[in-house]
C-alpha cells in the first residue's frame, strides 16, 4: 500500500515538472533526501528513480531554461576540481572496491552540487528549493521527534523510519543537519512566500523546530549538543533583547536536564570525562593515525582508506565504593576505525590538496554569506530577505561545520545542497547589482 | 502510524507548495517581484472601527 502510494506520490510530482520543468529539480531534491526508494518495499527499489529523475532534472533545464545569465562561480570550479581530484585517487585507492563503492554515491553528490546552482536564478526557485530541502527532511526528523518524546530513545535505538546507515537516516549525520536546518526555518517563518508567514506557518515551524532539537537527544548524539549550543548563540547575532534571550536559553536548557532520559546524561558526561570513554579516546588515536598517514600519504589513500587503521585504545576508568577508589588502565586494540571527523576524512582519502580544497570550499560560502548579509543588511522592501537568507546560510553552515569535526560527513549530500543554494543566492544577487536594478535600503536613522 | 503520520503531513506539504509554484510566474522570471507580504495588522477590529481622535 505505502509502495503504491509513492509510487503515485512521485508520478504526481513529475507530472508537475511537465508544466514547470523547475519542478523536476525540486523532484530530485525530495528523492535525494527522502530516499522513498529505500522506504518502499519492492516498486521503487527495482528502478534507478534517482538517476531517472535527476536525468530528467537536466534535460529539462538544457532543453527549456534559460541560460541567460548563467555562471560558473569559483566554488562550483573549485567542487569540480575537487571531483577530478576525487575520481583520481580512487584509481588507485588502497581498498579499491570500497572506494569505488562510495565514489558511486559521492560523486554524484558533488556532480549534483556543481549543476544545481544554474537553475537556482530566481528568488522564488532559491526559496522553493530550500523548503523542498527543510520538508523533505522534515519528513524524517518529525518521525524521530515524536518517538524520541515517546521513548526517550538511546544510542543505538531506532527513531527513524529508516534502520539504515544512510543520508540523514544515520544518528550523527540526521543530529548534525537537524540542528543546521533550524535557521533556515526561521527565515521561513519572516520571509516565506510560498507559505507566507501566518498562525499555521509558525505553528508547524516552532513544532519541527522541537522535534529537530530531540534528534540529538534521541540519537544520543553528543555532537547535536554542540550543534544545538551553536545555534542557540548565533541566533543572538541578530536580536535586539541579547540578554534577556541569554537567560531564557539558559532557564530552559537547566529545565530539560532532568527531563532527559538517563542514557542521554550518562552519555553526555563522557564528554569531560573522556579518558573513561573509549568513543572519544577512539576519535582522538584514529585523528593521530590519520595525521601520521597523511604524513607518509600526502596525496590521500582514495576513500576507506581508514580500513588500514591499526590503533591502541587506552581508556581510564575509576572504579571502586566507598572512601576507596582505583584506576584502571585498560589497553586495546582496534582496527578499522572510521574517521569521526570530515576534516580527518577529507586528509585520509583526498591528502592535503583535497583537505585544503574542502577548507576552501566551505570558508568561501562562510565568507560569501558574510559578505551578502552585511551589503544588504539595511535593504528594505523587496530586497529585505538578503540578508536574512545569507545569515540563515550561514548559521547551517557553521552548524555543519562543527558537526563536522567530530563527525566523518564531508561528502553528505545535504551539505553539498546548502553549499549549492548559497552560490545560487550569490549568483542571484549578483545578477541583479550587475544590472543595476534598484536596492532599496532603509533610510539612516535621523540624527537626535 | 507515526512514520505514515508524518509522510502524510510533509508529503502533503511538498505537494501543496509544488501546486503553488504553478501560478507563480516569479519562479522563472527573475524581473517579476515576488508577492508583497500581508500588511501586519497593528490594529484591532475595534480601533480600526473606531473614528480617530
Amino acid at each position: 500500500m505505502r509502495d503504491l502510494g509513492f509510487v503515485l506520490y512521485l508520478a504526481a510530482l513529475i507530472g508537475l515538472g511537465f508544466k514547470r520543468p523547475f519542478l523536476l529539480v525540486l523532484a530530485f531534491a525530495y528523492i535525494d533526501i527522502v530516499q522513498p526508494q529505500r522506504l518502499s518495499y519492492y516498486l521503487l527499489n527495482s528502478v534507478q528513480i534517482s538517476m531517472i529523475v535527476a536525468a530528467m532534472a537536466f534535460g529539462a533545464w538544457l532543453l527549456f531554461d534559460t541560460k541567460k545569465g548563467a555562471r560558473f562561480a569559483p566554488r562550483q570550479a573549485m567542487m569540480l576540481i575537487l571531483l577530478l581530484y576525487a575520481w583520481v585517487t580512487t584509481q588507485y585507492a588502497d581498498f579499491p572496491v570500497e572506494a569505488q563503492d562510495k565514489w558511486n554515491w559521492a560523486s554524484k553528490a558533488m556532480i549534483w552540487a556543481i549543476f544545481l546552482p544554474l537553475t537556482l536564478r530566481t528568488r522564488l526557485r532559491i526559496e522553493a528549493y530550500l523548503l523542498f530541502m527543510v520538508l523533505s527532511a522534515s519528513a524524517i526528523f518529525i518521525v524521530g521527534g515524536i518517538k524520541t518524546a515517546m521513548s526517550g530513545g538511546g544510542y543505538g535505538q531506532q527513531i527513524f523510519m529508516l534502520n539504515d546507515n544512510t543520508g540523514l537516516y544515520e544518528g550523527s549525520t540526521g543530529s548534525t543537519f537537524a540542528i543546521a536546518i533550524i535557521p533556515l526555518i526561521l527565515w521561513f517563518c519572516r520571509h516565506g512566500t510560498i507559505f507566507p508567514p501566518d498562525w499555521r506557518v509558525k505553528l508547524f515551524s516552532a513544532n519541527l523546530i522541537f522535534a529537530c532539537l530531540l534528534i540529538p537527544v534521541g540519537t544520543a548524539a553528543r555532537t547535536g549538543m554542540l550543534c544545538i549550543a551553536a545555534v542557540a548563540g548565533l541566533v543572538m547575532r541578530d536580536m535586539k533583547r541579547r540578554v534577556g534571550y541569554a537567560v531564557l536559553v539558559c532557564a530552559v536548557g537547566v529545565a530539560a536536564v532532568p527531563l532527559l532520559p538517563k542514557d542521554f546524561t550518562a552519555r553526555f558526561d563522557t564528554i569531560a570525562g573522556y579518558q573513561s570513554d573509549g568513543s572519544a579516546t577512539t576519535r582522538l588515536a584514529i585523528w593521530a593515525w590519520t595525521w601520521n598517514y597523511a604524513q607518509s600519504h600526502p596525496f590521500g589513500g582514495g576513500f576507506d582508506a581508514y580500513r588500514s587503521s591499526e590503533i591502541k585504545v587506552e581508556t581510564k576508568a575509576v572504579e571502586g565504593s566507598g572512601g576507596v577508589a582505583s584506576v584502571q588502565a585498560k589497553t586495546q586494540d582496534d582496527k578499522s576505525r572510521a574517521y569521526h571527523s570530515s576534516y580527518f576524512e577529507m586528509l585520509g582519502e583526498q591528502g592535503f590538496p583535497g583537505f585544503f580544497l574542502f577548507l576552501a570550499i566551505h570558508l568561501g560560502g562562510l565568507i560569501r554569506m558574510e559578505v551578502l548579509r552585511r551589503r544588504f543588511k539595511k535593504a528594505e522592501g523587496e530586497d529585505a530577505w538578503i540578508s536574512p537568507l545569507a545569515t540563515a546560510l550561514q548559521h547551517a553552515h557553521i552548524v555543519y561545520l562543527i558537526g563536522s569535526l567530530f563527525v566523518g560527513i564531508a561528502f553528505q549530500p545535504f551539505a553539498y545542497l546548502l553549499v549549492a543554494v548559497q552560490i545560487g543566492l550569490d549568483n542571484t544577487v549578483s545578477a541583479k547589482v550587475r544590472e543595476k536594478k534598484p536596492i532599496v535600503l532603509k533610510p539612516a536613522p535621523a540624527a537626535a | 502510524m507515526i512514520d505514515n503520520l508524518a509522510l502524510a503531513l510533509s508529503h502533503g506539504l511538498l505537494i501543496l507548495a509544488a501546486w503553488r509554484l504553478l501560478s507563480r510566474p516569479d519562479l522563472d522570471d527573475p524581473d517579476i517581484a515576488a508577492p508583497a507580504p500581508p500588511e501586519p495588522k497593528k490594529k484591532s477590529f475595534l480601533k480600526a472601527a473606531a473614528p480617530d481622535a
